[in-house]
């Protein structure tokens, strides 16, 4: 059944890859009819800085809080993915089951505390 | 004194008054015209009564032109071509394809008329016409944007990574066609009926941040960059929101299926947005950051980094970024209709209305409240955006999710009625919400009764009293 499912996203995935390319390709086929300009120069292609000429390369160091975020990222959204499966069986199955769900949430709570008290949620 | 009706004070009320002489123009056609409509809503009534009999008597179900749900045609189409004896992959891919043609005819005309609608309705809130050159009522604007945009020169910048600055506009499409999947368009017609749908729109919503960065990677441009690291530290943000809001549906439903989401409001006549309005709010306001829309569009904000992660698109790739924006905004609202509007249902009125239709309907209203939102709202700032997710909407929507928990339990071993514990649910979620929001926003620091306090900007540089003397002179 499940296999059967994503071979339908295969089909719809090229769908999705082929719906942006069709205006692209008919852009194309203006550039080649001529019908789209094309007259590049060094100043044209230079890079935007609004009037001003572009100062460096932006493949350099960035700031380091924009990482902080993305670790936050990863270890709470994943710590939520696994409480998936718990939330589609938790009606069927016993009371007390909760509580070794509060501890899982509890373990995240604390880690979003730890961050939190450690000012790794302000925007510095 | 004088025959000529006063001219209205306000430029909304002269709208109005421009709006209502339409309508007597519209009312003042012949007789002739007006016999043939009544008698086309005659011939109307009497067909609908015909259908309703057709439909009361159940004689329509499941044939294959029951269009009330187009699953039925391809239901028909697929044991048609078993009987036929063809390879068991043509009647798959037949259906495969015709619905991936479909999901793609709602997207491409969503994107033509969505265009037209959004700024339509802006330029009304902001009291102005709006196009209406192009066409009747201007309805042929996009397709000459997308003409113009498909002929204008592309600009590509010499220091650029070409590989990878060509890709993102095809790749930003990807999470917002394959997103569609999941959604059930009626009982039988959903793409894909995945029981881990809930899953999958996660998976694929997290997919968009791909696109983004690569934009604003390979442009090598310092406005590109900026952009597209606030977009991707927001929008990784804004997931964990989205991921606990339906986490608290999934508990309450127990189910990831979408389709059985949607037949567990129908069933018990409950739209989620009702029993969890917390969650409701959650998905809401967080997929509006997921998908760069105003409030939440820091990312791209025009008066500080130009244009964001796509600067230096040019052509028909910066059209296919703003494209995608609003592909994105009617996927959140088919999610939105089906996690917590009842989907394509509509307490029992799907049985007469196609259910694609009242799904449609309700995306169309989310996304009227999407464009509204845009209209009404400012911007918010970078720093209060993140506090936001990460101090106010996580914590609570943890603690939503443990009662929740506590909910569903005492639910699943209720004897009938369903009514009482619903109703209990909803009263309880909403009052707690209100509560809960409220103490934690004190805790935080935020007191309302101090803010009202501060003096209005207009007071504060005198505007007031100009304007009332205005007013009295």
């Amino acid at each position: 059944m499940i296999p059967e499912q994503f071979g339908r996203v295969a089909v719809l995935l090229i769908f999705a890859l082929g719906f942006p390319m069709l205006p692209l390709a008919i852009s194309f086929l203006f550039g080649l009819l001529k019908i789209r300009p094309a007259h590049p120069d060094p100043v044209k292609n230079a890079t935007y800085e609004c009037g001003v000429e572009a100062e460096g390369s932006s493949w350099g160091q960035f700031n380091a809080r924009y990482y902080l975020f993305a670790l936050g990222f990863v270890i709470f959204d994943v710590e939520v993915i696994f409480l998936y499966p718990w939330a589609v069986n938790h009606a069927t199955m016993p009371l007390y089951t909760i509580l070794k769900a509060a501890l899982f949430i509890g373990i995240l709570l604390f880690g979003l505390g730890y961050a939190w008290r450690k000012r790794a949620l302000e925007w510095r | 004194m004088s025959e000529q009706p006063m001219r209205p004070a306000t430029p909304m009320l002269r709208q109005i008054a421009e709006h209502r002489s339409l309508l007597q123009r519209f009312m003042g056609v012949s007789k002739e015209w007006k016999g043939f409509a009544l008698l086309l809503l005659g011939g109307l009534g009497l067909s609908n009564l015909a259908i309703a009999y057709v439909v009361i008597d159940g004689r329509l179900d499941g044939q294959w032109y029951d269009i009330r749900d187009l699953g039925n045609v391809t239901q028909h189409l697929r044991s048609w071509m078993q009987d036929e004896g063809f390879h068991p992959a043509v009647p798959y891919l037949t259906t495969a394809l015709l619905g991936a043609l479909g999901i793609l005819s709602v997207v491409g005309g969503w994107l033509l008329i969505g265009s037209w609608v959004e700024r339509r309705v802006l330029a009304k809130f902001q009291i102005r016409q709006g196009p209406n050159r192009t066409g009747p009522f201007g309805l042929f604007q996009p397709i000459a944007d997308a003409v113009k945009l498909m002929q204008k020169e592309v600009v590509i910048p010499r220091v650029a990574d070409k590989f990878l600055y060509y890709a993102p506009p095809v790749i930003i499409f990807i999470p917002a066609i394959l997103g569609w999947g999941p959604v059930p368009w009626a009982g039988k017609m959903s793409f894909l009926d995945l029981n881990v749908g809930v899953l999958y729109t996660i998976a694929i919503s997290s997919l968009g941040v791909l696109g983004v960065f690569l934009a604003g990677w390979s442009s090598n441009n310092h406005y590109s960059l900026l952009g597209a690291m606030r977009t991707v530290a927001m929008m990784v943000s804004y997931e964990i929101p989205i991921s606990l809001a339906l986490l608290a549906v999934v508990l309450l439903t127990g189910s990831m299926q979408l389709s059985t989401i949607v037949a567990w409001q129908a069933n018990y006549n409950a739209w989620l947005i009702f029993l969890l309005p917390f969650a409701a709010f959650t998905f809401l306001f967080a997929s509006t950051a997921e998908i760069n829309r105003t409030p939440n569009d820091i990312g791209e904000a025009e008066s500080e980094i130009v244009a964001g992660f796509y600067t230096e698109y040019s052509g028909m790739k910066a059209g296919l970024f703003m494209g995608v924006e609003l592909g994105n905004a009617i996927l959140v609202g088919a999610m939105m209709a089906t996690f917590f509007l009842g989907g394509y249902t509509m307490f029992g009125l799907e049985t007469w209305i196609p259910g694609y239709l009242i799904l449609a309907a309700k995306i169309g209203a989310v996304y009227f409240l999407f464009v509204w939102l845009r209209g009404t709202l400012p911007r918010f700032r970078l720093d209060q955006l993140m506090g936001y997710a990460w101090k106010f909407l996580i914590p609570l929507s943890v603690v939503q999710v443990l009662l929740v928990a506590v909910e569903a339990s005492i639910f699943a071993r209720w004897e009938t009625p369903a009514l009482f514990p619903l109703a209990a649910f909803a009263l309880l979620n909403l009052g707690l919400t209100v509560e809960m929001v409220r103490r934690w926003a004190h805790a935080l620091g935020y007191a309302p009764e101090v803010a009202q306090q501060q003096p209005v900007m207009a007071t504060a540089i005198g505007g007031l009293k100009a304007a009332q003397k205005m007013r009295g002179g």
